[in-house]
């Protein structure tokens, strides 16, 4: 810390700089845009705009003819004669819009390649919108899988799985608010809608000090802030459902409104049946965005987003996400930019079971405050600073009777609260033209509070090991300990230093290097191959240590052709501690007492990703693979006991040794775009049996303990196809449609979601059971604005 | 309350259930192991009291294999830890299935130690008689749940409030359930279980069975049940794992058996299942 305030104490001598600093607009919405790069040729040094269009750099005195460049945009050139610390906001020009005969190369890549920032990619919300998806619906996180170091379990699971790690390992954020189920429909469908999103960028490695809290991946989604100066509806019909969203003025290039929902169509896949039922989710995101004055601006946006089954009265099942989330961006000199978030958000699920006789409700909400602050102290030495708190309560499951003659007796389990404070501070520093980096140091500190029972086990205990029967068995608690909500039964402090740094080669070529250290304080209590809606989410304390992991990474980044071309190739390394895995035959539902099931282990990953891009012509898109390996490693405490798998590494439910993704995008003329997407993913790994017996009549298969996830499904790999047809006639009018049609795995290939063993009912043999979800999906989806 | 999950997995693969089929798979093998398939049924709620008291002892087959060997040269010997006394058990019928010499009923409050010695490795197990409670109603409901085709039956019984209470429910055509009292507990408990349109051919009796046990042999049953692909399905499966029981082989280790020594007490009901619409 020392080191870092005498360099900025250093840099406060420069002689005869000034600061040019603005934002950067959309020229038709003024939307304002993330990541636009502000370049001096002339000296060689460059800035990019912030998540809130910011920017601001500080240069010697003189004249320049300086870059604005963004992609998907026309870049703009603009002389300025800097004299005096000058505030200048821009306006760039979509490269849809018509202005054929000007044609600017874009040039961003070139900075990409200096910044040590690495392990990231980002998505435009274009490119999300033109990947062809099942049934049509445009998908950030089906979209995200197409990255190199991307998994999925497959269709109809939730979740992603980046670099090896778990799905609960991913911090989602949607406007800074942490958003914990990300999916419709237990993982068809994310629950972002994609007209409202403006850029996503997902951070694998080299992650900034500014994050914190989950281990594998950030996941930062930014919301559009509303046209302030149109009037403007966008929408989209589709096969599973239809959006729409409204933006425009409040009071003109000031303040905007935007209100966007997304609903699917009632009785989704269900009318096969000819029960009363019903099946649909809705999204519903609203935003409204004052500018103040050039100093403050205030964002007051919200997402409420709900799936909701229901057959009969027999059974009704609802979960959804809310957030409501209050940002001021202010300010305080045009070096230095802050931001200050209120951030609720909730995770509700509910299910009613009538023929058993309740209704049960779990769900986590959580209060964040977020202090961000971006110090543009030079041209080559910029700091990040600021806070974050989180107070969390946890609703592991209440259970009450559904009805007066049911026999259920109501149980709450025990509630369950916590607090997750962090500071930060972290600088961009350019050593030379050749050598920058980026280190940094977050600080956080977790409080297990208070809560009514907290079980207590001899020897503290939870889990027990029966040498004689040779299993891990539940530890009956010897009593409860009581607290006061105020009082702290665990707490726990981390450094997570983080250090990143770029070494240019060439103007063409660098080299980048990172380290982070992440601590993860909740786990998701899931022992199936993808989340599942029902799963919770259970804060550290007395029996579960925090995860904390230390990932190294090192790439080799090169643009070819003037840019036409980048080449990207990485390595990685992760090593995680206290990944949690379960007791054989753990019951993680409605458990009181979650510690008696749960063994602490370890987990590592390490592979290789290369991620070769063509970024210009009408031709464009990117070829992904990824090496890879992730393990679990969970050891008997003591050497009388064997651990899970005989103490021996086994592979993790999301191991896929290879992956492979193509995307091509091929704009054929002004009418028609063609896009196509082949993905191809090592089976998962699974368990066969090794034998069966009976017990009572029953059939049962033989698994065997210590070749725990030895075995694979079938590879996973299909293709995809859409088109987009834009009408001639859009040209002269408001109204503009667009076409998609789509086909998703193409060649029809039954990709294995599950192998499952059972006996066949009517010729009792015993047999394997494939299970796939989409065959061959055609898909047509409308969308318009005007 | 794994009812929970089940029904959320469920809904998937309601969804696509037609999009199953039947694979080849090569799977792997391991030597065959001793099963010991003890679960005696103590029918307290008849006059007079009569007890199913058979031993099962068969080797485990490769999942594929069409036939399931069975023991017939084992020694099979009950004793009745209270006073020492043995029950000698044979396999008259050379079917694997071993019977007591005496007619036999398990008392209350009593520990029994099962013995198996087969192959000159000895095996071991413990179990005490689990109490029950006689089931109060089983009737044929008219509601279905998912498609339309199930058909339900009713339960009701009176959970005993003193104690924590796990019962075993056996539906016939190997369809089982096991419950935990502990959202019920001293309660008149009723709920449905329905019968899929492929687990019965309408109409048709159907035995209804209600068993006491015990805890372990509760987590024992919903992991087989769960594991014999009653419920299995889709990204939601959890992990398999081997399932062991309570029998320890006292001679060697490291060849543990499979199955399960327990006495419950069994109340049956009898139903005739007819069409509905």
């Amino acid at each position: 810390m020392l080191v870092l305030f005498s360099v900025m104490s250093l840099l406060s001598f420069s002689q005869q700089k000034f600061t040019l600093s603005g934002t950067v607009y959309d020229n038709s919405s003024n939307e304002t845009l993330i990541g636009v790069s502000v370049y001096f040729p002339e000296l060689k040094v460059g800035t990019t705009t912030n998540e809130y269009g910011f920017y601001s750099i500080t240069v010697p005195q003189g004249e320049y003819q300086i870059q604005i460049s963004y992609l998907g945009y026309y870049s703009l050139s603009e002389k300025i004669s800097l004299t005096a610390n000058t505030t200048k906001n821009f306006k760039l020009i979509e490269e849809t819009e018509s202005l054929d005969e000007i044609i600017i190369e874009t040039n961003i890549e070139k900075l990409n390649i200096r910044t040590p920032q690495m392990s990231v990619n980002k998505l435009s919300a274009k490119t999300i919108k033109s990947i062809p998806v099942v049934l049509g619906e445009a998908d950030i996180i089906k979209s995200i899988i197409l990255l190199p170091g991307v998994t999925s379990a497959g269709e109809g699971a939730s979740g992603f799985n980046v670099r090896g790690g778990a799905a609960d390992q991913n911090l989602i954020l949607l406007d800074e608010a942490i958003v914990f189920n990300s999916s419709h429909l237990f993982g068809f469908f994310s629950v972002f809608n994609p007209d409202v999103i403006k850029d996503v960028q997902l951070y694998k490695g080299g992650i900034p000090a500014r994050y914190g809290g989950r281990l594998s991946s950030v996941l930062d989604i930014y919301q559009k802030e509303g046209n302030s100066k149109d009037f403007n509806v966008t929408g989209g019909i589709g096969l599973v459902s239809s959006r729409l969203l409204v933006e425009g003025p409040l009071e003109k290039e000031k303040s905007s409104f935007l209100i966007g929902g997304r609903s699917s169509y009632a009785h989704l896949f269900l009318p096969l049946f000819d029960n009363d039922n019903t099946a649909y989710f809705y999204d519903l995101n609203s935003k409204i965005n004052f500018r103040i004055n050039e100093r403050n601006n205030l964002f007051l946006s919200t997402y409420f987003g709900k799936d909701v089954f229901g057959i009969s009265d027999n059974f009704v099942n609802d979960y959804g996400n809310a957030v409501v989330n209050l940002r001021w961006n202010h300010l305080f000199s045009d070096k230095l930019f802050s931001n200050l978030s209120l951030i609720y958000s909730d995770y509700f699920y509910g299910l009613t079971l009538d023929f058993v006789g309740f209704e049960w409700d779990s769900g986590i909400t959580n209060f964040n405050l977020k202090y961000d602050f971006k110090h543009y102290l030079s041209d080559n030495f910029k700091l990040s600073y600021g806070i974050n708190n989180i107070y969390s309560k946890f609703n592991p499951g209440q259970i009450i009777p559904n009805r007066p003659s049911s026999g259920i007796v109501a149980e709450k389990l025990t509630d369950k609260y916590a607090n997750e404070f962090a500071a930060y501070i972290e600088a961009e520093h350019k050593v030379s033209d050749r050598l920058r980096f980026q280190y940094g140091l977050r600080f956080s500190n977790f409080l297990r509070l208070g809560q009514d029972e907290l079980n207590v086990y001899a020897n503290d205990q939870p889990v027990i090991y029966n040498a004689q029967l040779r299993k891990y068995e539940s530890a009956t608690r010897t009593g409860v300990e009581t607290f006061d909500r105020s009082d702290v039964i665990s707490s726990f402090n981390n450094f997570e230093p983080r250090l990143s740094t770029s070494y240019i080669i060439d103007d063409e070529t660098s080299i980048k290097a990172s380290y982070n250290r992440m601590v993860q304080y909740l786990h998701l209590l899931s022992n199936t191959a993808s989340p599942t809606p029902l799963d919770v989410w259970t804060p550290s304390g007395r029996y579960i240590k925090p995860q904390i992991l230390d990932q190294f990474a090192v790439g080799y980044f090169k643009t070819l052709k003037e840019g036409k071309y980048s080449l990207e190739l990485e390595g990685f390394f992760k090593d995680i501690q206290n990944r949690i895995d379960y007791i054989n035959g753990a019951n993680l539902v409605a458990n009181n007492e979650i510690e008696t099931v749960i063994l602490n282990g370890q987990a590592r990953a390490y592979g290789l990703e290369v991620l070769l891009k063509k970024n210009e012509g009408s031709l464009t898109g990117w070829l992904a693979y990824t090496l890879s390996r992730s393990e679990q490693q969970t050891l008997g405490r003591t050497p009388n006991e064997p651990g899970i798998n005989q103490g021996r590494w086994y592979s993790s439910p999301f191991d896929k040794t290879h992956d492979i993704s193509i995307n091509a995008s091929y704009d054929l003329n002004k009418k028609w775009s063609f896009n196509a997407n082949f993905l191809f993913q090592t089976g998962q790994p699974t368990n066969y049996p090794v034998g069966q017996y009976e017990i009572q009549g029953l059939n049962v298969p033989i698994f065997n303990d210590n070749t725990r996830n030895a075995d694979r499904l079938p590879a996973y790999h299909r293709l995809d196809l859409s088109a987009t047809l834009t009408p001639r006639k859009n040209k002269d009018r408001k109204w503009q449609g667009e076409w998609v049609f789509g086909l998703y795995n193409v060649y029809g290939r039954m990709n294995a979601a599950s192998i499952n063993f059972r006996q066949n009912r009517e010729t009792l043999r015993n047999e394997a059971i494939q299970t796939s979800i989409f065959g061959l999906v055609p898909a047509v989806t409308y969308n318009f604005k005007f | 309350m794994k009812s929970l999950k089940y029904t959320t997995a469920l809904i998937l693969l309601f969804i696509f259930t037609n999009c199953e089929k039947v694979v080849e798979i090569d799977v792997p093998s391991i030597p065959p192991k001793l099963i010991i398939d003890a679960a005696f049924e103590v029918n307290f709620d008849e006059f007079p009291v009569t007890a199913n008291t058979v031993v099962k002892l068969r080797l485990s087959a490769d999942y594929f294999d069409t036939s399931i060997p069975t023991v017939t040269n084992a020694t099979v010997f009950l004793t009745n830890l209270s006073n020492n006394s043995v029950i000698n058990f044979n396999d008259l019928d050379q079917d694997g299935n071993y019977v007591p010499d005496v007619a036999f009923l398990p008392q209350s409050q009593v520990t029994y130690e099962l013995t198996v010695i087969y192959n000159g490795e000895t095996y071991k197990g413990e179990a005490m008689r689990v109490k029950s409670t006689p089931l109060t109603n089983v009737e044929q409901g008219d509601e279905t749940l998912f498609s339309g085709e199930e058909t339900q039956l009713k339960i009701e019984f009176t959970d005993d409030g003193t104690v924590d209470n796990y019962y075993l429910f056996d539906f016939s055509n190997n369809l089982f359930l096991a419950i935990e009292d502990r959202f019920f507990n001293g309660s008149d408990y009723n709920f449905s279980f329905f019968y899929d349109e492929d687990e019965i051919t309408l109409p048709t009796t159907v035995t209804v069975k209600m068993s006491g046990i015990t805890q372990e042999y509760f987590t024992y049953w919903r992991v087989l049940i769960d594991q014999s692909g009653q419920n299995a399905g889709g990204p939601f499966e959890t992990i398999p794992a081997s399932l062991v029981g309570n029998i320890v082989n006292t001679t060697n280790s490291d060849n543990f058996p499979l199955g399960y020594f327990h006495i419950s007490e069994t109340d049956s009901y009898q139903i005739n299942l007819v069409e509905k619409n």
